[in-house]
């Protein structure tokens, strides 16, 4: 009896957070009833598989693209950042992941500190290029899939594994508009391994990719230098000498450089280098480095008319 | 004949934005103008808001967005209030940020965000956002109309960009409040002289640790004890001042 | 794609006391790829006065040829050198004869002019792609990184700084805006006059 009453009775407070619920759920946002309790403040990632307003019109990826895409109207409101290189490279010792740190909108650098490489867990690296926001969200919501697996089966997910479901996951959304070029490195039971997947649904197995405005600088050093038999130390200065290359010819790439190692026991931060200080005196008294800077001036310095001695 | 009409929600508001991190404060700082195209909507429309006495939030872009949005923030922080009976540290409202601005990812709030506030370690920091919620930590930045006259200018004076320190000494790690503020104060007057959109007035929110010896604020306030006022209850925690300037009006 | 931004590059000119000064950065881009690092874009007139042409590089030449021709020109009719004034206005009436296919160059003058008194009294001149002057007290920007220029420029430049405090502060304000330019950058030249 009581519980009926109460079913129909408007005014206890059950109802009263059911009815405003109600309100904002037509609101169009969504608000869950767990956004109330204990889970109050955990976000729509709480809840699953987010969800995502949509505009309440016949077409709503022109929709975005009409507001979003700089590429077909520059003049465009939301700029969303874009330019970059980023690599990654298998060899015996690992992986090798090298990113720059440049955002771009139009011809302004709005950031020179930016993270590209995405530290999904500790033995899975993302890189971002395209959107950052998608890059950062749907590689922080894999390493929350990938954490779950590791819960149900008592062992972490292959490399293979989390790429696939990444490119399942951004596939379903193929046409909406998601930008994302991104390389999936980790160190599973099969060895290094190097996955690159993009928002187009592409998702490719290699042992050398680059992505990015700078990946064709990137990849002429890379190219060259590449070998499966690189020491540790040759292969981070191969690395950080390709996203070096990059950074200085590609007006869209550049400020500093992040590298990192993927190894057995999972990945390893080496270093952020100044890719201006790169040019000038190098990465200094490292192993595998040349000991002077990367610039080709000091080989050309009074050796040329163009660069002529100085008495 | 049919017609078909194109759907479009979204405007500029102008203004500019700024937030500056320092050791154990933070400053955010947002003119109060309110324009779209070349007219003038409001001279006081603010811009930067207190979420908890630990955290401001300046946003900057489509003023409508810009307001639902943070109405909507606090709504989610008093939420986890009542659930939880305390305030949210402040990284997890910057993710808490990133979530709701990626939610409406394919119809998406046109706002900047900048969040600076107090960490739970008690250092000063500030957060930047993108329309759809990309965000990282950072010391300073600039959002807004004025970003690319601002941003350069703080480069320089903040991390002491292009400088070098005179031999045998090093830059400072962290920069005096007295040192910031003016430098705030100039980042405004000069982005009002050379960009329409800004101008009018000036609010600057100075957020303290709990821990923070205000010797050198209280100086500060006693020359300017009109322009300033305090936001906080408790004297004994995490402490908000808002400092509220004019601008040129021209 | 704005041809303005094809080969990128930026300058800025300002006034001391009793001294001007003018900086540029020295990239030459195809676009986003980095051509020169080189790439001159001020050139000496007279003695007294400096030409600084951002903007499209095929124009650059161009432009610097025809005034070397017409100062040339000025200075045998004349019998004198040019003054700083009759030069802006040489530059404005240049770029109007180009009024509807005109030069992609915003030009920036820096010069001294000699006053009857015998004392040199700092010019600076700015016009847009058609002729447009501007005769500021102050400093004067152009080029793809004008708004940071603007910015920067707005909050170190002070009235009367002596020679060498005009250089640090018109280096410090070309650096760090070219720094937040994608199209600028590769190097810098200052002239203080």
């Amino acid at each position: 009896m009581n519980s009926l009453v109460q079913r129909f009775d408007t005014n206890n407070a059950l109802s009263e957070i059911k009815r405003t619920s109600a309100i904002i759920e037509e609101d169009g946002d969504n608000v869950s009833d767990l956004m109330w309790g204990s889970y109050g403040g955990f976000g729509n990632l709480a809840t699953g598989i987010p969800k995502f307003n949509i505009p309440a019109v016949p077409d709503p990826s022109a929709f975005l693209r009409l507001h979003t895409d700089d590429h077909t109207d520059p003049s465009c409101r939301i700029k969303i950042q874009h330019g970059t290189t980023t690599l990654a490279f298998r060899f015996k010792g690992g992986v090798i992941v090298a990113v720059d740190s440049r955002a771009t909108a139009g011809s302004y650098i709005a950031s020179g500190t930016v993270k590209k490489v995405i530290e999904i867990n500790p033995y899975l690296l993302g890189t971002m290029a395209g959107g950052a926001a998608d890059c950062q969200y749907w590689e922080t919501y894999l390493g929350i899939q990938c954490r779950l697996h590791e819960l149900r089966n008592k062992e972490r997910i292959s490399v293979a594994a989390a790429s696939k479901y990444l490119s399942n996951l951004v596939y379903s959304y193929k046409g909406m508009g998601l930008s994302m070029g991104t390389m999936i490195c980790g160190w599973d039971k099969t060895g290094p391994q190097v996955y690159y997947v993009d928002s187009d649904g592409t998702r490719l197995k290699g042992d050398l990719f680059s992505v990015g405005s700078g990946s064709t600088f990137a990849y002429g050093v890379l190219d060259q230098g590449h070998h499966w038999d690189l020491s540790d130390e040759d292969a981070q200065e191969l690395g950080r000498r390709s996203i070096y290359a990059a950074g200085h010819r590609d007006a869209f790439s550049g400020n500093t450089i992040n590298l990192y190692h993927v190894k057995e026991d999972g990945w390893k931060f080496i270093g952020n280098y100044d890719v201006s200080k790169m040019h000038y005196e190098g990465p200094g008294d490292i192993p595998g480095a040349p000991g002077h800077g990367y610039g080709y001036s000091i080989r050309t310095a009074g050796k040329s008319s163009a660069d002529p001695p100085t008495s | 004949m049919p017609q078909t009409r194109s759907f479009d929600p979204y405007t500029e508001n102008g203004g500019t934005i700024l937030a500056i991190a320092g050791q154990d404060f933070s400053v955010i700082a947002g003119d109060t103008r309110q324009s779209e195209g070349y007219s003038i909507q409001t001279r006081y429309a603010p811009k930067v808001f207190r979420l908890t006495d630990r955290a401001v939030l300046a946003v900057n872009g489509f003023a409508a967005d810009g307001n639902m949005f943070v109405k909507k923030v606090k709504q989610r922080l008093e939420w986890y209030r009542h659930a939880h009976a305390k305030d949210m540290p402040l990284r997890a409202i910057a993710r808490l940020i990133q979530t709701m601005l990626y939610a409406k990812r394919f119809f998406p709030y046109y706002v900047y965000n900048i969040l600076g506030g107090i960490e739970e370690d008690g250092t000063g920091a500030v957060y930047s956002f993108d329309p759809v919620g990309s965000y990282e930590r950072e010391a300073c930045r600039a959002a807004g109309a004025a970003q690319s006259l601002v941003q350069p200018f703080l480069d320089n004076q903040i991390y002491f960009k292009n400088q070098v320190p005179a031999p045998g000494t090093t830059h400072p790690a962290y920069l005096s409040l007295p040192d910031v503020l003016s430098i705030v104060i100039d980042s405004f007057t000069s982005a009002t002289e050379r960009h329409i959109e800004v101008g009018d007035g000036l609010e600057i929110y100075i957020v303290f640790a709990k821990t923070r010896d205000l010797q050198d604020f209280e100086t500060i306030r006693a020359k300017n004890v009109h322009l300033i006022q305090e936001l906080t209850v408790a004297e004994d925690g995490e402490r908000i001042f808002v400092l509220r300037r004019d601008l040129k009006k021209d | 794609m704005s041809i303005m931004e094809y080969n990128g590059g930026s300058v800025v000119a300002m006034v001391g006391k009793g001294c001007v000064a003018i900086a540029s950065d020295l990239r030459l881009g195809n676009q986003a790829l980095g051509i020169s690092s080189n790439f001159q874009k001020i050139f000496p007139i007279t003695d007294h006065i400096y030409l600084g042409l951002p903007g499209l590089a095929t124009d650059v030449t161009t432009l610097k040829e025809q005034f070397r021709y017409r100062v040339n020109m000025y200075t045998i009719k004349e019998e004198r050198e040019i003054e700083p004034e009759a030069f802006a206005h040489l530059v404005s009436s240049t770029l109007y004869e180009r009024r509807f296919g005109p030069f992609f160059i915003e030009p920036v003058m820096a010069g001294l002019t000699k006053k009857p008194s015998g004392e040199y009294k700092p010019f600076i001149a700015a016009s847009d792609l058609i002729g447009c002057l501007n005769f500021a007290k102050d400093f004067v920007v152009a080029g793809t990184a004008s708004s940071k220029l603007f910015g920067v420029a707005e909050g170190l430049w002070e009235p009367g700084l002596e020679p060498e405090d005009l250089f640090e502060t018109i280096s410090q304000t070309l650096l760090n805006a070219v720094d937040r330019d994608a199209y600028s950058g590769w190097g810098a030249v200052v002239h203080v006059m």
